[in-house]
């Protein structure tokens, strides 16, 4: 069974597509969209969206497994993505990884079982300014430690 | 025209055209494995790089236009280091598995290795592990292994066939090649474009598999003579071994370009389907039932059956059953001899009867030449087989299809009537045996002539595999009938080759003097 989306995203994807001169030069924002409202693209979505703007689902899984910020997998409600690259490391990313590992029980690229985090290493988050720095679906934290993370994670619901 | 160099040459080239083939125009060709001709240039195999002068990277030359005033090197050392760079990314995730890899000798990566590599690995890690032998289609096999991602694959499969089956997965070391379904299959009839156009032994032939290697193959054009497009092709045969005998001599089926009649391509019931070369094929004379190697003899008894009807004023008695298998050349000497040298009283056509075809090349005609016949004047008529079993005494039968098209019994209860029945066909069937001569003949692969396509492009094709065993083409067969039937000697004598037959055509029928290639 293809995902059905809904009429919100029919919509907004109808505004995408309107914006450019070809359909198939609408896919990035469409899955976007597409992934705003299911968490992850699935081989299903993957084939909607390619009838959708008339290409082959080969050509739509070939974008989204280049890009790494298209999930292929379901994850949870709070998807922390901390950051692993140079300015963050040298500033202790490291030990905050092995602590967020500790604190929410799972390894990166995993999700808790109750489904409420996805704990993921991502490279540079364009932050520097601020390393080291995660995210939080799409909010930003920065000048982490331990206990700031702790405030950030047990603020969550 | 513009004014441009390459390596210090001056060259004059059309505008607007690229460096790769201005290059190639002047001789000089450029490595390459992603840009192919028949698709827009890629330029992701980096393999095509070359200098220009004021440019300060190099750049591709598959998708860089000329300028007026260029100047290119495409051999300096600069060059040659970004291709030998190139190879070593390639190879450091190729397994190396030439010795059992059936596009060796074929292989651009072997050959651009021998021409720029030629380094020691400098590679210590260990190479990733990635399908092989993956079943792709009917007639394909996939290692992905082999693969140097220059797409050609994935592109056919989307612009022009348009299906779509595969792509390029994930990034970086980790990319693949592969089918969006796993196992999925590319199963239409032009998926063995797939293998021919890959540049590596990513994607290989099934039928090719472990079954000789390339370099002792001889390729001789041809056209296909399985439909009437009339593909171009190359016919790939291995000239065998003295102390070792094979069993075929055809290995596989190539497509050449033609631009008019197939662009790059061929159907794969053209590209696969080579056996007919090699099996059931009629090899020598067969006098009721008696093997004899003399042709003059066979001829001399055969226009002898001719002139005794003549001479009893019964040529209205001779049917001849002809195919649209012969060439236009062929054709035309049936009719000089057949309708007007001998007025026969009955000409019949009996062809393979016609099937699906395709919206691309494939047409519902399983013969290559029933335009030709068209052009020619004679018209289709299907074999009458109350006018063989009453009004015939002399039944001369051409090709394998007559057989096909009526039951075994009819045929023969026929054959009870008529005085003398005679075959010229390349291939063996159930009345070799039942005729009072058989005559073996050749298939387009095996002779010069010409044919007519579809669509009215005529081409002419040269022998690509030497004539089996005693078999002879048709258009020397008629020749010399003409000539034994001593009906206009010095007209048959005249016309000694296809060459000759096609000037006399010209002549006459206005449609070929057009076509003249």
């Amino acid at each position: 069974m293809s995902p059905e989306f809904s009429e919100q995203t029919k919509k907004a994807i109808a505004e995408i597509v309107a914006r450019y001169p070809k359909k198939e030069a609408a896919l990035l924002p469409v899955l976007h969209a597409a992934q705003r409202e299911f968490g992850y693209i699935s081989r299903a979505t993957e084939k909607s969206v390619a009838g959708l703007l008339e290409i082959s689902p080969a050509k739509v899984h070939e974008v989204v497994t280049f890009y790494t910020m298209y999930n292929r997998q379901p994850v949870g409600r709070y998807h922390v993505q901390i950051c692993s690259n140079l300015s963050c490391s040298l500033l202790g990313a490291g030990s905050l990884i092995d602590h967020l590992s500790e604190k929410l029980g799972i390894q990166p690229g995993e999700t808790t079982p109750d489904q409420k985090f996805t704990f993921s290493l991502v490279q540079c988050l364009g932050a520097c300014e601020q390393a080291p720095c995660m995210m939080v679906n799409f909010e930003y934290f920065g000048n982490l430690d331990t206990p700031k993370i702790d405030e950030i994670l047990d603020n969550l619901e | 025209m513009v004014k441009i160099y390459i390596n210090d040459r001056e060259i004059e080239v059309k505008e607007g055209t690229t460096v790769f083939h201005a290059a190639l125009d002047a001789g000089i060709p450029i490595p390459h494995f992603c840009y192919h001709p028949a698709f827009a240039p890629e330029g992701t195999c980096r393999m095509c790089l070359v200098e220009v002068e004021g440019m300060p990277k190099l750049e591709l030359a598959c998708s860089l236009q000329i300028r007026e005033g260029m100047k290119i090197f495409t051999q300096n050392e600069r060059v040659r280091e970004a291709r030998r760079g190139v190879l070593e990314f390639l190879l450091a995730e190729h397994p190396l598995d030439c010795p059992i890899c059936d596009q060796a000798g074929d292989c651009k990566l072997q050959d651009y290795y021998e021409e720029y590599g030629l380094f020691d690995s400098r590679f210590s890690e260990v190479k990733d592990k990635r399908g092989k032998k993956i079943r792709l289609g009917k007639y394909l096999l996939h290692d992905q292994e082999r693969c140097v991602l220059c797409r050609r694959c994935v592109r056919f499969l989307r612009e022009v066939t348009g299906t779509g089956e595969m792509g390029v997965f994930e990034r970086g070391g980790h990319t693949k090649v592969d089918t969006y379904e796993e196992g999925q299959q590319v199963d239409n009839n032009y998926s063995g474009n797939l293998a021919q156009l890959c540049p590596v032994g990513a994607i290989t032939d099934t039928d090719f598999r472990f079954q000789t290697r390339s370099w002792f193959l001889e390729a001789g054009e041809s056209i296909c003579p399985l439909c009437s497009r009339g593909c171009r092709i190359t016919i790939q045969a291995h000239r065998g071994f003295a102390r070792f005998k094979l069993p075929k001599r055809v290995y596989r089926i190539k497509a050449v370009d033609d631009p008019l009649v197939n662009g790059p391509w061929i159907c794969d019931k053209g590209r696969y389907g080579y056996s007919y070369l090699d099996e059931n094929r009629a090899t020598r004379i067969l006098k009721k039932g008696e093997s004899s190697p003399d042709w003059q003899e066979a001829i001399d008894w055969l226009s002898a059956s001719i002139l005794r009807l003549k001479h009893r004023n019964r040529l209205e008695r001779v049917s001849v059953v002809l195919s649209s298998r012969l060439s236009n050349e062929e054709l035309f000497l049936a009719k000089k001899l057949f309708k007007d040298d001998l007025g026969v009283g009955r000409v019949f056509f009996a062809d393979a009867p016609p099937e699906e075809g395709d919206d691309m090349l494939l047409t519902p005609d399983r013969v290559p030449n029933t335009r030709g016949a068209r052009e020619l004047g004679w018209e289709d008529v299907p074999v009458d087989m109350e006018a063989l079993n009453r009004e015939t005494d002399l039944l001369l039968m051409f090709g394998p299809d007559f057989e096909n098209a009526h039951s075994l019994s009819d045929i023969l209860g026929c054959f009870e009537q008529i005085e003398t029945t005679v075959l010229l066909t390349p291939f063996d069937g159930s009345l070799s045996s039942q005729v009072d001569l058989l005559l073996p003949t050749t298939p387009v692969a095996e002779k010069a002539g010409s044919l007519t396509n579809i669509d009215g492009v005529l081409r002419n094709f040269q022998p690509a595999l030497p004539a089996l065993g005693h078999s002879r083409a048709e258009w020397s067969l008629l020749i010399d009938l003409g000539k034994a039937l001593d009906l206009r000697f010095q007209y048959y004598s005249r016309l000694s080759s296809p060459e000759a037959v096609f000037q006399e055509m010209t002549g006459e029928i206005p449609f070929f003097e057009k076509n003249v290639e």
